[in-house]
């Protein structure tokens, strides 16, 4: 652009209105009704989706850690186990899975998920933690890391 | 999807029908254990949107227990809608109106407030007493754990049960009953 006295420079906006403005529609083009066409409608509306979309990502993160935790205390459940004293044990025995892994193992190895219960209860009842007594004889046979003394 | 994956989707998301015995129970901690059931809780393959809830028969519920007076205390709000339609019901006398609604009150409200709700108390059975109808008992294939062991009431102890209980002295010939 050029500008041939020092007040045109001032009043210039910026960037040409039409692109300033196709940005924002771009962003409003799957809204409903007004709030996708009509500029100073859509303004607004863009600016409470990307208000939206930050909190999403925190939230997003949030309900997964919930389902997860969901998931793996009814896999728990199923072996007559806690969450916390199976996340305990796996975490004394140096097992570091974190909840996704632990979830995923539940819905679709149930084998290796009721064998880190074993491992989980076996550890908790060799240290004595408080609630194991509820959770029945510790399982025969299971011998890991740090238990040899 | 092959014949194989089908047939195991069908098992995944196959209902078992549940039994819970509400004898001498606390319906209110029970309610905790039977949404559980209720909404799939109990299967590492849950998610809010998937339908993998179980039906639940629950008997004896005329039987249910209550803490301290909470018989007397405890109470039920009802409005018409219309004004002055406002009930109070004591819990003794709902429990005398209908012996079931005390047990579905309570799974009702430990249940989230939405709109699948409604859909998950369909699937819950209540009976006053352990006379369920034949096309419900045929479907049932598991039990939940009952929240405390039932103690076996004196009155239903065998005369000579009773007798043969090791006592630590007999009382004396002219010694009063009351």
């Amino acid at each position: 652009m050029v500008f041939t006295s020092l007040a045109l420079f001032v009043r210039n906006r910026g960037p040409d209105e039409f692109w300033r403005k196709r940005k924002i529609l771009k962003l409003s083009a799957h809204f409903y009704g007004r709030r996708r066409n009509c500029y100073s409608i859509a303004i607004r509306a863009v600016h409470r989706a990307l208000v939206s979309a930050t909190k999403g990502r925190k939230l997003k993160k949030e309900d997964m850690v919930a389902l997860w935790e969901t998931r793996i205390t009814a896999g728990c459940e199923e072996h007559n186990m806690t969450y916390p004293l199976f996340r305990e044990g796996l975490v004394r025995c140096n097992i570091l899975l974190n909840r996704k892994t632990l979830a995923d193992l539940a819905v679709w190895e149930p084998r290796t998920f009721k064998s880190l219960v074993k491992v989980a209860h076996a550890r908790v009842s060799q240290d004595g933690l408080a609630g194991v007594t509820e959770l029945g004889d510790p399982p025969s046979g299971i011998i890991t890391r740090g238990m040899l003394k | 999807m092959t014949a194989y994956k089908r047939v195991q989707q069908w098992n995944t998301f196959a209902r078992v029908w549940h039994l819970y015995d509400a004898t001498w129970q606390n319906p209110f901690e029970s309610a905790q254990r039977i949404m559980k059931y209720l909404k799939g809780l109990h299967k590492p393959i849950y998610h809010p949107l998937n339908d993998c809830g179980d039906h639940v028969v629950v008997i004896n519920s005329g039987e249910i227990a209550l803490l301290g007076d909470e018989w007397r205390k405890r109470v039920y709000f009802h409005h018409t809608g219309y004004p002055g339609g406002a009930t109070w019901t004591l819990a003794w006398e709902l429990h005398d109106k209908d012996p079931t609604m005390i047990m579905k009150k309570a799974v009702y409200n430990v249940m989230d407030g939405n709109l699948q709700r409604r859909y998950t108390m369909q699937r819950l059975h209540i009976y006053p007493d352990d006379d369920v109808p034949e096309k419900i008992k045929q479907n049932i294939t598991n039990q939940i754990r009952q929240l405390r062991p039932v103690p076996k009431r004196l009155d239903r102890y065998a005369p000579e049960e009773v007798q043969r209980f090791p006592k630590v002295m007999d009382w004396p010939k002219n010694y009063i009953l009351r």
